[in-house]
Order: structure tokens, then C-alpha cells, then sequence
């Protein structure tokens, strides 16, 4: 017993270093990266495109579910952005509220027919709409399936570009945000088949007609935690994992896609919890299968602004559902684990992905209970654990502060003094009892999981509307 | 320190432990205190430049006169790069005789020589920046350096070069991006390729057309594409030469460059582009005929409604909406076309151009004077159904195809 609780403990102490000089070592590749990439955007900027006839057209698809307060702002803010060759498709996933009748009243719309071909399964499409005031925008009017999926699945069918860009109804976009996450495809055509972009947290910042006036940090610690998380998560994790081609996730706020692969792939899998890392995963192995060179690259630029949750509730529920999502897409892509077949992504990426990022919950339980044992046992060294809990609270604070260094080093979104002090201050507070609440939420996920509940929980949320400062 | 840490070697993981613990906090205070000073700093260093915009802004005029001496602020890295900066905006934002004034400045300060010199002599991003600046300068003399930029090995360095010669928006440096293209083939993306020929290449679009003769067969591609964009209608002779070329990109390129012509053999041309084996040819020659709005184009775009690719058959019958006092007479050649998939488009594009009342109203009106075959028409529009036969038909006059606009 006491030889196992050794054992455990070690083993626990090696995850922990491991884990941490992981991150140590893509907190280093992130800023290199950042650099080059502040280096490359001053000899290119993402203004010449706009001007360009050549430009390669990019469809929209953003689907709203009873989204009617919000639904007019948002769609006349994509409407507005900026890029030569812009479709806009609005799928309007069977809502149950007025979000058609805004559309209709706003874009002033007509029933029309148009090429759409069901090459990706989705639930029936009831009509089709294209305004009158502006006819790059098409509405497509469906039954709802209870995914986003699904309907991002529907509007996939009826996009003409090769190019087709998935964005949440919800969210703010920054004005040059396509001109930005197309840049990477322009300079590589060939081999670039999707880009991510990076998603920052909209809470407390000021709006104005859906636009982004003035970027503020929240005022709930809760909502400030998510922006260290956040900055983490993008600014060090996909920075460096697209640096090394290996980014596995693209998130469902905002992503840029090869319409012909996302089609080939059978688009969007309606039943997946985590769509937008089933359809990430899915593409590399279709595309590693066909022994394609390709890239899927990240844009580290802030150009999309999402709200996060607000209240524990809604926010545990949230993880709850993201670790339902990836155990989902992880285990459909088991056997790409260790196969040569799968290159970087299968002996690499993957295995990361279930070691750090499925099984720490599990792992950290596991640690609490040795520790308990330890301690009934009588054999817990105070002091090692001591110095185990300091050396782990210090080591990821560095990695936190390192990500708000990344902001400030590169895009200094945060101009206020005020913000930028809770911002650091706020590395070191959400270690306890955040962290350890995000454990039990994420195996409220797993067991919700194996229990067989997959219902898609969406978050509460305020909504788009015009916020000032306090 | 290094005695301190070697008192922690006996302990075993302990010690490493700790060592690791002193590491982590230091790292944690160098971070926080290397942000909240660069904070500071930053603040400090906008400030300072804040001052200096606004007093260069208030004599401004004297400035670019000439009448400060170029020494009281050319040796300062920060005055230069502001100075720099606020020519350049006012420059892409100026009438004529202001740019000749600002270009002027740039030349006498020795702005662009500057930017000559580190686009030469400067490795990495400082090079590109050199080069997308020289660019915007749209002083001929950078030409040289952007060309040797273009001969870079790095990719990054060849962009920014180009992107340099598409500020320069002149022929000249179009010759320079053609030179190169030619002797050392496509080393760059399409798209910032062709943008910057499209760019260079619009007021002398002729200087294309040796390259297409001559180039390989990505050249060809490329500079067809830019050819499709910016020909001219004086250009149509010219580009009747490559109608049946072999490759399919430049046919395309040719049947969306002809969207102009004017003679009855360009049209017969891009009647003929119409009909190609290779669908996006087709697809082209389809919407340029659309373009021209002339009535001898209906034939080939009623063909179109026939086409095997659904694509081209919109885009025909979409065309085909830009008649409207043709309405019925094209209704009923859509429909002597016995070709279902071909009236369903017509009548799709009909719909979402809200033109089904107006051919309604005008087919019931025909009823005064052909009653039966305007109810079968308007039968046919209603059910959207072909009718088994419709008499008549043949008999109709053909449309006014012969007319020239």
C-alpha cells in the first residue's frame, strides 16, 4: 500500500512537470512565432487584399437559433466587412422565436430558388430567402435537428465560394476580420485548407450597434479568469501548435474553411457534441489518408470577440460540455493513435490530447485521493508536498503570465493600467478553487458522457446590444 | 545564488523541488516586472512621440519646403520614421501637384535613397519593410532595388518586393514583375502576383501579351488571368489569337476578356468559347455574353440553357433576364428547347429576379392575340412542366438576333 501511494505520488509529480514543461515549451515557440508574425504583418498588411478583383469569394454560414434579439445587428455587422467577394448565409435553425420575421423586416427578404445541393447530410430545408436591400445575403429557412451542426451543414450546401467561413451569430467580428484570416490561404493556396482564428472575451468591453467601440476587461473575476484562460489556450496553445502543424481544433466562433474539403468530409457531423474538433480531426485524417500536403495555420490577430459565461452555473455546464465534445471526437478517432498512417498528428497531437487535456481531471482526482491516502496512511511527506504545491502554483503562473506577456508583447488590446493590474493579478488567484472546480465540472462531463446524456446545453447569454463603461 | 542552490544538490527530489520552486517565482517576478516596466516605458516613449507628431504637424509646411535643414531631424531614428510616416499618408491621400511636392521631399531628404539602401543592404523583416515602403514612395528609382527583392531566395522577402512594385502602380515596374516572371517562372502565390500586374499592368495592359505568347505554361495561366481582367475592347484582335489555345485557363481568361467586343467576330468567338469541351470556358464565355446585353447574344445564351453543367445554365438563363422586351419571345424559345433542366433554370432566374409578373402580364395581354398558345405558355408557366407539343411554335418569327446594338 504505502509502496503504491510512493509510486502514485511520483508518477503524479512527473505528469505535473511534464504537463508544465509542455507548456513551458510552447509559451517559447508562441512568442517566437508572435514575432515574426508582428514582422510579416508590417511588409504585408492585410489592406491590399481589400482592393484586389482576385480575391477568392468567401461564404459566411452563421447559423441563429432563436437568436432574434441579436440577429439584425449581427448580420448587418457581416454584412459590413470587409472583403471584396462576400456571401452572407443566415440558417435559421428552425427558431422558435421571431429571428426570421427580424430578417424578413430588416433585409426586406424573398422566397427564392437557388443551386443547393444535399451533399452533406442535414434536416430539411424549407425555403430559401435572399434580400432585396442586399443580395449577398441569403437566409436559409430549416427544420432544427438540435445541433449547430446540422445547420451549419444546410448552409455548407447552399454556399457557392470555395471558401466558406463559420461564424457564431453571437459573436463580434472586427471589421478587417476576413481580410485577416485570409491572408495565410493567399499566401499559400495550395496547401492551407482551413485557419482558425483567434476568439477573445467580449465581457466588459463597450459595444455599440454590435461593434467593438472599446476593449475593457469584465468586471466579474469569474469572466476575468476565462480572459487568463483564453489568452492561454490561443495565445500559447494553438500559436504553437499551428506553428508545428498540428492544431487539432478550430473553434466554432470563427473558422475559415475549404468548402470542397469541409463537403468531402461529409461537412459538419450533426450528432458530435465538440463539432469543431470532430471536423478538425476528420479533415487531417482525410487529408493525411490522401497523403496530401497541407497546412492548417492559426491567425493570432484578435478579430472575433465572443461572450463568455458569466455565472459558475452556466460556465460548468459549458466545460462540462467541452469535455463531453473532446471525449467524443477523441475516441471516434482512436485508431489514429500511434499509426505511422496519422504522421505528427496521430503520435503526437492526439496522444497530447488525451494525457493533458482528457485525462488531467482524471489524473488530478487521482492525485487528491493518493494525497488523502497518503495522509490517513501517515506516510505524506509535509514538506514534499509543500514544495510539490508551490512549485506547481509558481510554474503555472509563470505560464499564465507569460500568456498575458504575449498580449502585451503583440497585440495590447488591454490599454488601461487598471485592467492590465487585474489582468496579472488574476494569474495568480485562479489556481484556488477555480481550477480545482473546472476539474469536477469536467468529470461531471465524462460521466454525463458515459451515461449517455449528449444533449448540447447551451450557455446562457446576454446577447449583442450597445454596453458603456461604468 | 549558485552556493545557495548547491546546498539543495544532497536533498534528492527535495532539492530539486526547491530548486525548481526559486526558479518559477524568480521567472514569475522577471515577467511581472518586465511587463509593468515596458508598460511604463511604452507610455513614456507614445507620449514623447505624441509631442513630436504635433510639432512636426505644425510645421509641416516648412518641413517639406525644405526651409527646416533635413539635419535637425534626419539623424534621429524616431523624427525620421514619423516624418516618414506622415509623407507617406499624405502622399496616397494627395491630388497631383501635392504628390509631385511630396515625392519631391522624399527624393530631397533622402527619404527614398534611404529606403534604396536598406532594401539592398538589410536581411530579414527589416528588408521587406524597406521594400513595402520604397513601394509606397512610388519613386521609379526603387525599381531596381524592388527588382533585385524579387530575386531573393527567401519567399516572405519576394512577396513584400512585389507587394512594393504593386504600390508602384506603373508600367515600368509591370515590366519589371514580367522580366522577372519570364526568367525565373511562378516563384511567388498566384493571387499577390496577379494583383500586382493588374495593378502595374492596367494603363498598358499590351505588355501582357509577349508572356502569353512566350511564357511556360504557369506563366501563361497567371497572366491570362490578369488579361481577363483588365483588357480593353481596342485589345479584341489580339485576343482572338488565343481562343484556341490549348490550355483551358487562357481560353477561359479570353472568353472574360472579350466581354467587351464589339465586332461580329469576337462575337462569333465567344459564341464559339460558349461551346468549349472544358465547362469553366463555357461558364466565362456565358457571362461575358451576358455582359454585352446585345440581343445577337441570346441565341448562344439560350444554347447555354442547354448546357450539361448546371452552373452555366444559371448563369445563361440569369443573362437571358437582361431582356426584358424580349420577355416572351425568349419564354417560348426556352421553352421549343424541350429541355427540362434548361426551363427550370430559366424559370428559376426569372423568379429571383421578381420578373414572373411582368412575363405573365405580358402573356395574358398575347391572349388577345394568340389565345391558345398564350394559355399553353402560361400553362407552362404555372406548372413549370414542358407541354407535350406546342403548336405554333415554329411558325414564330425568330428573335431579332441579326441587329447589332
Amino acid at each position: 500500500m504505502i509502496h503504491f501511494l510512493e509510486i502514485a505520488n511520483r508518477m503524479l509529480f512527473h505528469y505535473y512537470l511534464a504537463c508544465n514543461l509542455a507548456y513551458l515549451v510552447m509559451l517559447i515557440i508562441a512568442l517566437k512565432t508572435s514575432a515574426e508574425h508582428q514582422h510579416g504583418l508590417r511588409s504585408s498588411p492585410a489592406g491590399w487584399l481589400k482592393d484586389t478583383p482576385l480575391a477568392p469569394p468567401v461564404t459566411i454560414l452563421t447559423p441563429a437559433h432563436n437568436e432574434e434579439k441579436s440577429i439584425r445587428v449581427s448580420v448587418r455587422n457581416l454584412l459590413d466587412l470587409d472583403y471584396p467577394e462576400l456571401e452572407v448565409i443566415v440558417i435559421n435553425d428552425g427558431s422558435t422565436d421571431g429571428t426570421l420575421r427580424e430578417l424578413q423586416e430588416e433585409f426586406q427578404l424573398r422566397p427564392v430558388r437557388v443551386v443547393y445541393v444535399p451533399q452533406v447530410p442535414c434536416a430539411r430545408v424549407r425555403k430559401f430567402y435572399r434580400s432585396r436591400v442586399d443580395p449577398r445575403l441569403l437566409v436559409v429557412d430549416k427544420n432544427s435537428a438540435g445541433s449547430k451542426a446540422d445547420a451549419v451543414n444546410a448552409g455548407l450546401n447552399a454556399a457557392t465560394s470555395p471558401y466558406v467561413c463559420v461564424v457564431d451569430a453571437d459573436s463580434v467580428l472586427e471589421r478587417d476580420a476576413l481580410l485577416r484570416i485570409m491572408l495565410p490561404v493567399l499566401t499559400d493556396p495550395k496547401r492551407v485548407v482551413c485557419v482558425g482564428g483567434i476568439v477573445r472575451v467580449l465581457n466588459g468591453s463597450e459595444t455599440a450597434a454590435g461593434r467593438l467601440r472599446r476593449v475593457r476587461l469584465p468586471r466579474k473575476g469569474i469572466e476575468v479568469i476565462q480572459v487568463v484562460e483564453y489568452l492561454r489556450a490561443f495565445l500559447i496553445g494553438r500559436e504553437a501548435w499551428a506553428r508545428a502543424n498540428m492544431m487539432t481544433i478550430i473553434s466554432g466562433a470563427f473558422g475559415l474553411f475549404r468548402t470542397d474539403i469541409v463537403r468531402s468530409v461529409g461537412g459538419y457531423r450533426a450528432a458530435a457534441i465538440g463539432e469543431d474538433f470532430d471536423l478538425v480531426v476528420r479533415m487531417h485524417r482525410y487529408l493525411l489518408e490522401k497523403k496530401a500536403d497541407y497546412h492548417i495555420q492559426f491567425v493570432p490577430d484578435p478579430v472575433c470577440w465572443t461572450e463568455v459565461p458569466s455565472d459558475l452555473h452556466s460556465l460548468g455546464r459549458q466545460r462540462a460540455r467541452w469535455q463531453k465534445g473532446l471525449l467524443d471526437a477523441l475516441w471516434r478517432s482512436r485508431d489514429m493513435l500511434f499509426r505511422r498512417r496519422y504522421g505528427r498528428i496521430g503520435c503526437f497531437a492526439l496522444p497530447y490530447a488525451w494525457l493533458f487535456e482528457l485525462a488531467s481531471p482524471v489524473i488530478e482526482l487521482g492525485g487528491f485521493v493518493t494525497i488523502g491516502l497518503a495522509i490517513w496512511a501517515g506516510v505524506l511527506s509535509r514538506e514534499f508536498f509543500l514544495q510539490f504545491l508551490v512549485f506547481g502554483y509558481a510554474f503555472a503562473t509563470v505560464i499564465s503570465i507569460g500568456a498575458v506577456l504575449q498580449e502585451e508583447l503583440t497585440y495590447k488590446r488591454y490599454n488601461d493600467w487598471q485592467d492590465v493590474v487585474r489582468l496579472l493579478s488574476y494569474c495568480f488567484f485562479e489556481h484556488f478553487p477555480y481550477r480545482q472546480m473546472h476539474m469536477v465540472w469536467r468529470l461531471q462531463g465524462m460521466v454525463q458522457y458515459f451515461r449517455g446524456d449528449l444533449a448540447w446545453n447551451a450557455p446562457k447569454r446576454q446577447g449583442l446590444r450597445t454596453t458603456a463603461a461604468p | 545564488m549558485a552556493t545557495a542552490l548547491a546546498r539543495f544538490s544532497g536533498w534528492g527530489t527535495a532539492g530539486l523541488l526547491v530548486k525548481a520552486i526559486v526558479a518559477a517565482v524568480i521567472a514569475d517576478a522577471l515577467l511581472l516586472g518586465f511587463i509593468l516596466l515596458r508598460r511604463a516605458y511604452r507610455n513614456r516613449y507614445f507620449a514623447e512621440r505624441d509631442a513630436r507628431v504635433f510639432e512636426f504637424r505644425r510645421n509641416w509646411k516648412a518641413l517639406i519646403s525644405g526651409q527646416i535643414p533635413y539635419g535637425t531631424w534626419r539623424t534621429n531614428h524616431v523624427a525620421r520614421q514619423i516624418v516618414e510616416d506622415m509623407a507617406l499618408d499624405a502622399y496616397e491621400a494627395a491630388g497631383p501637384e501635392e504628390s509631385l511636392r511630396l515625392l519631391n521631399f522624399l527624393r530631397a531628404s533622402g527619404l527614398v535613397a534611404k529606403r534604396i539602401f536598406e532594401a539592398r543592404n538589410h536581411r530579414g523583416w527589416r528588408r521587406r519593410q524597406a521594400l513595402v515602403l520604397l513601394g509606397r514612395t512610388r519613386a521609379s528609382e526603387g525599381i531596381p532595388a524592388l527588382g533585385e527583392g524579387l530575386r531573393d531566395k527567401d519567399q516572405e522577402t519576394r512577396l513584400a518586393a512585389l507587394r512594393g512594385l504593386g504600390r508602384m502602380a506603373s508600367p515600368q515596374a509591370g515590366q519589371e514583375i514580367l522580366h522577372w516572371v519570364g526568367e525565373s517562372g511562378v516563384r511567388v502565390p498566384a493571387l499577390p502576383l496577379q494583383s500586382a500586374l493588374i495593378q502595374c499592368c492596367a494603363e498598358r495592359p499590351g505588355l501582357l501579351l509577349p508572356y502569353i505568347r512566350h511564357g511556360d505554361k504557369a506563366v501563361r495561366e497567371i497572366i491570362g488571368r490578369v488579361l481577363g481582367e483588365i483588357a480593353t475592347p481596342a485589345m479584341g484582335e489580339d485576343l482572338l489569337e488565343f481562343a484556341g489555345d490549348d490550355l483551358d485557363e487562357l481560353r477561359a481568361a479570353v472568353a472574360r476578356a472579350l466581354s467587351h467586343a464589339r465586332s461580329d467576330l469576337e462575337l462569333e468567338t465567344l459564341g464559339e468559347l460558349a461551346r468549349d469541351a472544358v465547362w469553366f470556358v463555357r461558364l466565362r464565355a456565358v457571362v461575358s455574353l451576358g455582359k454585352l446585353q446585345a440581343p445577337s447574344a441570346i441565341p448562344f445564351l439560350l444554347r447555354g440553357l442547354t448546357d450539361s453543367n448546371r452552373l452555366v445554365r444559371l448563369r445563361a438563363a440569369e443573362a437571358l433576364m437582361n431582356f426584358q422586351t424580349e420577355m416572351t419571345a425568349v419564354f417560348r424559345q426556352a421553352i421549343a428547347l424541350q429541355d427540362l433542366y434548361g426551363l427550370h433554370a430559366y424559370l428559376t432566374a426569372l423568379e429571383n429576379a421578381g420578373l414572373e409578373k411582368q412575363l405573365e402580364a405580358e402573356l395574358e395581354s398575347a391572349r388577345w392575340t394568340d389565345k391558345e398558345e398564350a394559355e399553353k405558355l402560361l400553362n407552362v408557366l404555372h406548372t413549370r412542366k414542358l407541354p407535350v407539343e406546342l403548336p405554333g411554335l415554329a411558325q414564330h418569327a425568330p428573335l431579332r438576333t441579326a441587329a447589332r446594338p
